[in-house]
């Protein structure tokens, strides 16, 4: 069943699985210029790419897939479970030719949700077998970002998911503008890398092989974990960072995660957390996109490292104090 | 190309004693045979197509490999007439193999084909190929397009019925059925919510079954619409076929050869029968003998069975020995069992009287 943590394959399997790259982002932002800028760009990789709109691709690739974004959803008793057909197909497809290719960049239009894309990767077990979704990259344009953002909830949606929001444009805005806007960026999503660009022209090493969703590097860009409690309940898309030193009891945290994914899954777009359990010399890393997750012990604690546990959740709606609470009350006796 | 015939045959079963194998680049994406049943043709992912006539069953270096698409080959038929083949491929084209290795384009278009299909009365024949939402029927010439049908969503599988008369689409949320010969075409909807990822008819036209996503079936009693469901997967079924007689749906998707019973009221209320399998390993096809009751199942770890649907019993073709089993029938004449795998080994058994 998809909302309960399941094991996570070890690090080697991971590795042999095709790296897939999400790229999201508003009509004019971006996204096919850095598509282009990805695809010319000298580094001996050959990568397909799942487009929406055939025509806007000025590259000669002749791994480029025509999409048509059909989503449906999951009979699998998760309310908000949709999933990208299309894509466990073309997926799919794609890989009867694996030697073909080092990774697969998959466009969304303009106005798509992330989440059934990410779904994907939870719910299919053949793309699990394949694949493995590396990260969401969103693209924003720093002149228009703003006023997107205050009228399009997709937009919201879209920071709130990424794991590199990729800041074009730069040379349109000034430095104060800038601050504003990635503090903006920051209050809906706390944990994702932003990278300023101008015309799409950022290293590849910020936008491939991120490990957005890759347990061993769950938290691995955290924020510094200073609760904000000005406010109590946000309507808004926020990142609320919870952190307990003391040891987590391991039954307590998987029924309490289990019950808030169940009950508040629709509201929260992702979480991610690395747990301290009590009596394990290990680290747990947890992470989910709205009711589906993932988990599974990622080696020892790092040398000097704080042995604490810490939690991210990026959604609407989310009740600040009582999920502190509902934390801290799965700490060990 | 760089083929290698130096792959061993495991050594146990029918494979081993009446068969020939070789080793491709690249996975082995479909089989099938011509409905002559004198050549055999395995595609692969590097759109290489490889045929092996009926004199050359037992000796693998005479078969021949010819590219025929630039991409992965997603789809194969036996043409509508009573030799050649049809391939669909990611590269958007259709394209003809005649028995003497002539290769013609049919379509060259925008989509990926991905799944092509067949009838033939005898005399003539329809040919059908699906891409993206569309199904386009042909005449057996191949050039003379009948009529194009549009579905709600992509389509994911198609199968004519044994008569010819009506073809049926699988997509989200159900199934298409069209008259093939109609002058207005007009759907018949068959609507079940969900992502409906492959179809199959029963042979006198009872029942139309969908497989699903969340790893069950679907079915419609054709009479009345009746809704059938057969769950219980570990995980999705990529492959089912009817007996020839109809009495059983023979499916992958367990460790068992999964049998539903179309007979006696089944398949609702009755559990299915299981005609053997691998204790923890998949079953990844099937395929049914055209003359007598017995089915053949590929396994996730290369191994391929033979089982008689009413004794019970289990012939092993051959036991492991290469990646998940990816393609695998009989020939019309039931004279000889073709099958192929993930990782390019491509085997033909042949089954006739010696």
């Amino acid at each position: 069943m998809s909302d309960t943590v399941q094991a996570s394959p070890d690090a080697a399997a991971q590795n042999a699985l095709v790296p897939v790259t999400v790229l999201t982002g508003f009509l004019g932002a971006g996204k096919t210029t850095l598509l282009n800028h990805i695809l010319t760009a000298q580094h001996g990789r050959k990568y397909a790419v799942v487009v929406n709109e055939f025509g806007e691709l000025g590259v000669d690739n002749d791994l480029v897939v025509d999409a048509d974004e059909e989503v449906f959803e999951m009979n699998n008793g998760c309310i908000c479970c949709t999933v990208r057909g299309d894509l466990i197909r073309i997926l799919g497809n794609l890989m009867k030719r694996r030697a073909k290719f080092d990774g697969i960049i998959v466009e969304t239009t303009g106005l798509a949700d992330p989440a059934p894309v990410a779904q994907t990767f939870f719910v299919d077990e053949d793309v699990r077998g394949k694949t493995r979704l590396d990260a969401v990259v969103t693209v924003v344009d720093a002149y228009n970002v703003i006023q997107t953002l205050d009228e399009s909830p997709e937009a919201v949606n879209q920071i709130a998911f990424a794991d590199v929001i990729i800041l074009n444009k730069t040379d349109l805005v000034d430095e104060v503008a800038l601050a504003t806007i990635e503090s903006r960026i920051r209050s809906i999503n706390a944990v994702a890398r932003i990278h300023r660009a101008q015309r799409g022209d950022v290293p590849l090493s910020d936008v491939l092989d991120q490990g957005g969703f890759d347990l061993q590097r769950a938290l691995e860009h955290a924020p510094h974990f200073l609760e904000d409690t000005s406010h109590s309940h946000e309507a808004d898309v926020t990142s609320l960072s919870y952190e307990v030193e003391e040891p987590l009891d391991a039954a307590k945290f998987q029924a309490w995660i289990g019950a808030v994914l169940q009950e508040q899954g629709a509201d929260i777009l992702r979480a991610k957390g690395i747990l301290n359990y009590a009596g394990e010399d290990q680290r747990f890393a947890f992470q989910a996109v709205h009711m589906m997750a993932d988990g599974g012990f990622i080696g020892p604690w790092k040398e000097g490292e704080p042995r604490v546990s810490r939690l991210v959740f990026i959604g609407r709606n989310l009740n600040r104090p009582q999920l502190r609470r509902g934390f801290e009350s799965c700490r060990a006796k | 190309m760089s083929d290698t015939v130096n792959d061993t045959i495991p050594p146990t079963g029918l494979l081993e004693r009446r068969g020939a194998m070789r080793q491709l680049e690249g996975q082995i994406t479909g089989c099938t045979v011509s409905r002559d049943s004198q050549q055999v043709a395995f595609v692969t992912g590097e759109g290489d197509i490889m045929v092996a006539d009926r004199t050359d069953w037992g000796q693998s270096d005479a078969w021949t490999v010819t590219t025929v698409h630039d991409g992965t080959i997603l789809a194969i038929a036996p043409d509508a007439g009573p030799t050649g083949f049809l391939t669909g491929g990611d590269d958007s084209a259709l394209r003809r193999i005649a028995a003497d290795g002539s290769v013609s384009d049919l379509v060259k278009g925008r989509r990926w084909i991905e799944h092509v299909t067949t009838w033939s009365s005898g005399k003539g024949g329809v040919i059908a190929f699906a891409s993206g939402r569309q199904v386009e029927l042909r005449d057996a010439d191949g050039q003379t397009t009948l009529k194009v049908l549009d579905h709600p969503s992509t389509v994911s599988g198609i199968v004519f019925d044994a008569k010819g008369k009506r073809i049926a689409a699988s997509h989200y949320n159900g199934a298409s059925m069209w008259f093939v010969q109609a002058k207005v075409d007009t759907v018949r909807p068959l609507e079940w919510k969900g992502s409906h990822i492959g179809i199959a008819i029963h042979p006198a036209g009872e029942a139309l079954v969908t497989s699903m996503q969340e790893s069950e079936l679907h079915g419609w009693r054709l009479a009345d619409g009746h809704n059938m469901r057969m769950s219980g997967y570990p995980s999705k079924v990529q492959s089912m076929a009817f007996t020839r007689n109809g009495k059983w749906l023979v499916t992958s998707g367990a460790d068992t050869i999964v049998m539903w019973p179309f007979f006696g009221g089944g398949p609702m209320g009755k559990p299915p029968a299981e005609a053997g399998g691998l204790p923890g390993v998949m079953c990844t096809r099937v395929a049914c003998h055209p003359v007598h009751d017995i089915v053949a199942a590929g396994f996730a770890d290369g191994s391929v069975l033979m089982a008689d649907t009413g004794a019970q019993r289990i012939l092993p073709v051959c036991i492991g020995g290469s990646g998940p089993v990816t393609a695998l029938e009989f020939s019309p004449d039931g004279c000889c069992l073709a099958f192929g795998s993930e990782d390019g080994r491509a085997c033909v058994v042949d089954l006739s009287a010696k």
